[in-house]
């Protein structure tokens, strides 16, 4: 036999040599049962309640596993923390199938066939690192080590993979967030100088979500607090093109026109501030520009944005009314839609100055947790080797205002396609699947085509995974300690629940024995995960067994967060920013008339659904029992024009790609929209649960980078739609 | 001699937001098969005109009856109402899978475990309620939709619910003279709404809820009053879930083998 190759069979053979070596441990207690019985969360036989830290989403909720003879059998959410409040969504409640799916990646695999063709072989980490470093280190040696990308999602591990990555040398760092809501994170960062608010729903009596579908994109707490609101007579205003779950709970619902959220913002600044229902106390003492303010909404009427908007001149009116009465209980919501649209950037900076006209700040909005800086410590490490090569993402050099740790994804890709200013040869992905998320899925999977080498770092074989080099197992994170997190006064951790199964490393482990090959061992100055947790503690005189016990611990008395100050240019709120203006862009936000679809074309909406979060969830069986079909949605009007029938395949075509999807027709949904749910359509064949399911909307996703926040417009992309 | 619990859930269907936690909590507590579900969540799908527009979902598993017609027909005696608790469980050491009780559930929500051979159903999670956890459904519920509890106790969530309801509406199913007398108790259901019937995973020869139109919605108070039908039920509206495992199953192992 010349190579072994991987076969479900195998997988399948490692997961029963797994359970055998967790009998063993009986009688020999794996490293997580001995810590774990050494605080008295299990008992002898690796039974009991361990709590740690979901990661089916980026919320954290706390969690409580029970494990039965070291395996778990049932999350629960941890009533102590503050996201999870004792409950888990369906995504966390599933998480235990994340870690027991069956298309797990249990060991290091080398590629042995073509791109793509999903052909690999097992090796050992020490094979399998030898060969990551051997080719990173070839890369920076003929190329520099800007020829070098690395990416990976918002995570706890992120400081390591900061350290490997500006260690290395290399400015490329691409994150999911400019596919994201990098629109509302720089348009808060220009008028609070902060990232995003902490929004407290406790006093909250009126709230305007501007596509914040929190029931189907849910954030635990934030879910319940929106539930707990609307049951105690909260008014809630829900502005989205489709008739979703959260606008059949909503007070009232606006089925505006795509992209148009900005001109009813700027229409309730222009009766807010014509009738005088602004703060002025808090204007006057807070904020910055509100005279240029006052002069440039004046055309912004009721009755202009009406046609534009779809909503009534009176409705917006009496809403703009409404709110300024209720404030400061008051709350206009930064949403997460609100970046998928071109004028998104000024949609959020409306969405703000709203908020600071009522002075709806300090009782509906806080500076978020964690703005005063952590008080945990870490390891000692050098400062970064100076990097001299412009990042491929343009930014800050073409976009001053994109924060360094957001980047533009997109125009990452771009760049490394059109190898402008330089060719990149090799990607290091980690947790993310950009053959997915990324817009115009053919020009990813160009860019594959063209690199030297390819890693990828994930559990499953997810897509990207099925085009790497190689791929390197990570434990889940039921099976791994992480950096902590402080929240308030009390720091969490995230610690394993389980032995990780087959060969699976956790990303502290990884990224050191890596960073350690290419050289950078003084960026991973721990000897393993629980010295670096120990490190992290120092200064708080913490044991790791005491936050292990619980989760948890609360911080000493007098380790309070620095107090709160605007870190804008002016030190205030600013409604009129200057250093816009000073890059040629408007320093208020204006009206952007943003493209119309033809007659024969729909807006393609994006979305979320409760069950799913983005592109790594559909391969969890529970999830999948528990999913919908994913299909087109479109209004009956519109069908019936075009002839089509519910359950009709039909084929939906953009300007860069087509594919084909069932249909569902639904009045839930303007008839110049269609919709889908993102995350389907996997081009992996290792993923067996998934593979086969609908269709992947990043086909048809067009290209779009804001020249301000770098934010792409998921859902600014028209497309024609036939039966199939 | 009177139980000592009288165990009920009440469904607040104006905090349902069918996130489906709930759905898979029960799965997952419960090893309940991938095929089968113990509990759901009834899409009533949109209704109104555009853009004046409702969608009510509705939580329901074993109604727990008093009047159970399920117990009726069991031959072996597996299935039985707890005089304790109240609660309609089913003994599945004594269970020998005839099905009976499945054709004779009006609610649906039994069904066979083939690997098993015996009937499955909720039981409230007894095996929680045993060390004074509730239902893993309520537990996760992130609406606090679903409540649990003992109305036999008046501080109880579920007492304290229906003290403070305005409406409350139970899904009565008519058996000769009498009823079910179910114990979920919904309150908040809108007023105008009829229950559809659904089958929860598409396949048309599976039982639905409610199958048989014989079903009447009515509204009780703590008196159990029975009032003139609200809704009857409609033909066949089904909430489809998709079930695809063979067909992957079957052409992934091909594709990774090769």
């Amino acid at each position: 036999m010349q190579k072994t190759k991987v076969s479900r069979r195998d997988f399948l053979k490692l997961g029963t040599a797994t359970m055998g070596a967790l009998a063993l441990g009986q009688f020999i207690p794996p490293p997580v049962a001995q810590a774990a019985r050494a605080t008295g969360s299990l008992d002898s036989n690796g039974s009991g309640y361990i709590s740690t830290l979901c990661e089916m989403c980026v919320w954290r909720c706390g969690v409580r596993a029970k494990v039965v003879e070291n395996r778990i059998v049932k999350l629960e959410g941890n009533p102590e923390h503050p996201h999870s409040q004792g409950k888990l969504c369906a995504r966390g409640q599933a998480g235990l199938m994340n870690t027991y799916d069956q298309d797990r990646v249990l060991n290091p695999l080398i590629r042995v066939g073509k791109r793509g063709e999903g052909k690999f072989r097992r090796a050992s980490w020490s094979e399998a690192l030898d060969l990551v470093a051997e080719n990173m280190l070839k890369i920076k040696n003929t190329y520099g080590p800007e020829a070098m990308v690395f990416s990976s999602t918002h995570n706890l591990s992120q400081p390591g993979f900061e350290n490997l990555l500006y260690g290395f040398g290399s400015p490329n760092y691409g994150t999911q967030r400019s596919l994201c809501f990098n629109a509302m994170i720089v348009a808060n960062l220009i008028t609070y100088g902060l990232e995003e608010p902490a929004r407290d729903y406790s006093q909250l009596n009126y709230l305007i979500l501007t596509g914040r579908n929190l029931t189907e994109a849910i954030s635990t707490s934030e879910t319940m607090d929106l539930i707990d609101t609307i049951a105690r007579g909260g008014k809630v205003i829900y502005l989205d093109p489709r008739f979703t779950k959260t606008a059949s709970k909503a007070t009232e619902w606006c089925p505006i026109k795509p992209g148009t959220d900005l001109a009813f913002h700027l229409a309730l600044i222009n009766v807010i501030i014509s009738e005088k229902r602004y703060d002025q106390r808090f204007v006057d003492q807070y904020t910055l520009g509100f005279d240029q303010l006052v002069d440039s909404v004046a055309k912004y009427t009721p009755e202009w944005a009406a046609p534009i908007s779809g909503v009534d001149a009176a409705v917006i009116r009496r809403i703009a009314g409404e709110f300024s009465d209720a404030a400061p209980n008051a709350l206009a919501h930064n949403g997460w839609r609100t970046s998928n649209f071109i004028n998104s950037f000024p949609t959020e900076r409306a969405i703000t100055i709203l908020n600071a006209l009522v002075g709806n700040w300090g009782v509906t909005m806080h500076p978020a947790a964690g703005e005063g800086g952590s008080p945990l410590g870490k390891p000692p490490q050098p400062p970064y080797p100076r990097i001299s090569a412009l990042r491929l993402d343009g930014v800050p050099w073409k976009f001053p205002f994109v924060p360094l740790k957001l980047g533009i994804f997109q125009q990452l890709r771009d760049a490394m396609l059109a190898e402008d200013p330089y060719p990149a040869h090799g990607w290091f992905i980690s947790r993310q699947n950009p053959v997915l998320s990324l817009p115009d899925r053919q020009k990813t999977l160009q860019v594959f085509s063209k690199l030297d080498f390819i890693v990828s770092v994930d559990i499953i074989p997810n897509d990207t995974a099925w085009f790497a080099d190689v791929v390197l197992p990570e434990a889940s994170y039921l099976e791994r300690y992480d950096p902590l997190v402080p929240i308030g006064n009390r720091i969490f951790i995230r610690q394993p629940v389980i032995e990780p199964q087959g060969e699976a490393k956790s990303a502290l482990w990884i990224y050191k024995e890596l960073g350690n090959r290419l050289g950078l061992s003084d960026f991973f100055q721990y000897t393993d995960e629980e010295d670096y947790l120990n490190q992290e503690l120092a200064p708080l005189n913490v044991s790791l067994d005491e936050i292990r016990l619980h989760g948890y611990i609360d911080l000493p008395e007098g380790v309070a967060e620095s107090e709160f100050k605007w870190t804008t240019p002016s030190g205030k709120i600013e409604i009129y920013s200057e250093s816009l203006g000073k890059q040629g862009f408007d320093p208020i936000p204006v009206w952007q008339e943003p493209p119309q679809p033809k007659s024969n074309e729909f807006f393609l909406l994006s979305g979320k659904v409760g069950q799913h979060t983005q592109f790594g969830t559909q391969n969890n069986v529970l999830l999948h029992k528990y999913e919908d079909v994913p299909r087109l949605w479109m209004s009956p009007d519109a069908a019936a024009s075009l002839g089509l029938v519910d359950w009709d395949t039909v084929e939906v075509t953009s300007p860069v790609g087509s594919v084909q999807v069932a249909l569902q027709i639904t009045p839930a949904i303007r008839s110049d929209c269609v919709y889908l749910t993102p995350g389907y359509g996997h081009l992996s064949k290792g993923l067996r649960t998934a593979y086969g399911i609908g269709a992947s909307s990043s086909v048809l996703h067009v290209t779009f980078v804001d020249p301000i926040s770098g934010g792409q417009a998921l859902s600014q992309t028209f497309v024609s739609v036939k039966k199939a | 001699m009177p139980q000592k619990n009288h165990y009920a859930f009440v469904i607040d269907v104006a905090r349902c937001i069918d996130c489906r936690a709930c759905l898979v909590a029960c799965s997952v507590e419960n090893n309940v098969p991938l095929d089968h579900t113990r509990i759901w969540v009834q899409d009533q799908s949109v209704q109104g005109e555009w853009p004046v527009l409702e969608r009510t979902f509705i939580p329901y598993n074993c109604m727990h009856c008093d009047n159970p017609p399920c117990t009726e027909v069991c031959v072996s005696g597996a299935t039985y109402k707890d005089e304790t608790s109240g609660l309609i469980l089913v003994d599945q050491e004594a269970c020998i899978g005839c099905g009976f009780c499945v054709e004779a559930c009006p609610y649906g929500v039994r069904y066979i475990d083939q690997t098993r051979g015996v009937v499955d159903k909720c039981n409230a999670c007894s095996q929680r309620l045993e060390i004074g956890l509730p239902p893993a459904c309520v537990a996760t519920c992130l609406g606090k939709s679903r409540l649990f509890g003992d109305l036999n106790d008046p501080n109880s969530d579920v007492s304290i619910a229906l003290k403070q309801a305005k409406s409350i509406v139970r899904l009565d199913y008519e058996k000769g003279e009498t009823d079910t007398d179910p114990n979920i108790f919904y309150i908040s259901l809108p007023e105008t709404e009829s229950i559809q019937s659904t089958d929860p995973f598409g396949q048309v020869s599976q039982p639905s809820l409610p199958r048989d139109p014989h079903y009447t919605v009515s509204e009780v108070g703590w008196k159990k009053v029975l009032l003139p039908v609200i809704g009857a039920a409609m033909g066949a509206a089904f909430l489809v879930q998709g079930i695809f495992f063979t067909k992957q199953l079957i052409e992934g192992e091909k594709e990774f083998e090769e």
